[in-house]
């Protein structure tokens, strides 16, 4: 055994041992929570510490935010709003003001298509309960006269309703909480993050520790399981609202939980799943809904209109409709390489 | 013969030093599904192993739910929960979409199967 070996070797094992013991990664921490009547992943890379400072952060923000603004928990503030006969109900904090404020504008924006008063409608169809029902035709016209999201009046700090409506911040409060979420992460030393707010929600904070964007699947409307596109996504939260995520079938029919303001009844306007990709998660969250409520014609209108988002939108027979925008950071999943993707400009 | 053993140990570590890169590393493409409630896990059950069909029932004060195994996919066949989001959603291979059935607070993942996606929306 010559010297010149052994120092050959002793240099390989150091180089090795170096390479395993003393690359400086950061860690990866996840964790699952039931909240807000979903699940939620969190993927977070960083120092431990800073890891599980967010995920304390996290966990108590989420039960405050299902405790106030639940439509079921009796002590929640929605709760206090909707029982409140018509009397002004004192708004908790600014945070909790500026998301009133911000879900009006958007059925300000979208014509209506997005109505945060349609819960006794909701309550109608048994989507709360679980006990689902089809209304007659008379009720659902008393329904949707009482749908009306102009009729809540904001003053100060404080919320009123007029007698017989009930609001329901389900359809955003999913997308506000990813943007809140998005700030304690980010406040709190955490750069790298997935914040999978039960999938109609997904907030991606920075990139990959590595550089990359993050991938995220966009599941395929006729076979939930699957998913049809990938996403690339960096600093930025994507919203998905579809027909198939909460239904129930009837005497051959299928009823789902997205309801057209207008008529109280679910909306059918020949799409299947709308997703919204934009720097804001409440936007995604409450414009996914809004854009599957008008359809594809009036939505494709809506974002030529407004080009400050990108889109994707799959209709009942199955056709991929995306905005250039995306062009780069969407691919066809495995299995669904053969379909048509038309490119909207 | 102390050369040997230096050499010897040298060795040692080299191996184990690769090894231990290689594994880190590595992707175990192995798909798992693993049932959990609230968290807890209650089985884990190598997909490719499977070799014939089969279900098991889960169920506690929440209510129950059937779930079937097949080689390489598992699904929830039956439950009484009054969505049935978890029985609509089929049957599941990789660990891109969960099946989960709310109201029972049941998950299943698969995980392991080393995706190429971070997270799915839908």
């Amino acid at each position: 055994m010559s010297k010149r070996t052994l120092a050959v070797l002793l240099t390989a094992a150091l180089c090795i041992s170096a390479l395993a013991g003393c690359e400086k990664r950061p860690e990866r921490m996840e964790f699952t929570t039931f909240a807000m009547d979903t699940v939620m992943n969190f993927t977070l890379y960083g120092s431990r510490k800073d890891c599980s400072t967010v995920q304390s952060v996290l966990t108590d923000r989420l039960a405050g935010y299902e405790d106030m603004l639940s439509v079921t928990k009796e002590d929640s503030f929605v709760y206090a709003v909707n029982h409140a006969n018509g009397e002004w109900v004192e708004i908790p904090d600014d945070d909790i003001l500026a998301l009133l404020y911000s879900v009006q504008g958007l059925g300000l924006v979208t014509g209506g298509a997005l109505d945060f008063t349609a819960y006794p409608a909701v309550k109608a169809w048994g989507f709360t309960s679980g006990e689902h029902r089809v209304p007659s035709d008379e009720e659902l016209e008393e329904l949707a006269e009482k749908i009306d999201y102009t009729a809540v009046k904001l003053d100060g700090n404080t919320v009123a309703l007029p007698q017989g409506m009930e609001i329901d911040l389900g359809a955003v409060a999913k997308g506000w909480a990813g943007d809140q979420m998005w700030k304690a992460v980010k406040e709190n030393g955490v750069s790298s993050a997935l914040l999978d707010l039960g999938q109609s929600t997904i907030v991606a904070v920075g990139t990959k520790p590595e550089g990359n964007p993050w991938r995220i699947g966009v599941v395929d409307p006729a076979q939930p399981g699957n998913y049809f596109a990938v996403v690339e996504l960096a600093d930025m939260a994507m919203g998905t609202s579809g027909g198939y995520q909460r239904y129930f079938e009837q005497d051959g029919e299928i009823y789902w939980h997205i309801l057209d303001p207008d008529t109280a009844a679910p909306a059918r306007s020949g799409l299947s799943s709308v997703t919204v990709i934009a720097p804001s998660a409440f936007f995604c969250d409450g414009l996914s809904t809004a854009l599957f409520v008008m359809g594809l014609e009036e939505g494709v209108q809506f974002w030529r209109n407004d080009p400050n988002f990108e889109a994707i939108f799959v209709t009942e027979e199955g056709k991929i409709y995306r905005t250039a925008g995306l062009e780069g950071r969407f691919s066809l999943a495995e299995g669904y390489t053969d379909r048509e993707v038309v490119v909207l400009k | 013969m102390k050369a040997k053993v230096i050499l010897l140990l040298l060795l040692g570590a080299v191996a184990a030093s690769a090894a231990f890169l290689l594994l880190r590393h590595g992707n175990a493409s192995a798909p798992v599904a693993r049932i959990t409630r609230d968290g807890a896990v209650l089985e884990e059950i190598a997909l490719d192993k499977v070799d014939a069909p089969y279900s098991l029932t889960f169920e506690d004060e929440s209510g129950r739910n059937v779930v079937t195994v097949e080689r390489d996919r598992i699904r929830v066949s039956e439950a009484d929960c009054p969505d049935r989001v978890c029985v609509n959603q089929g049957w599941i291979s990789d660990g891109t979409v969960p099946i989960i059935c709310l109201p029972h607070r049941l998950m299943i993942e698969i995980v392991g199967a080393g995706g190429d996606v971070d997270g799915a929306a839908g």
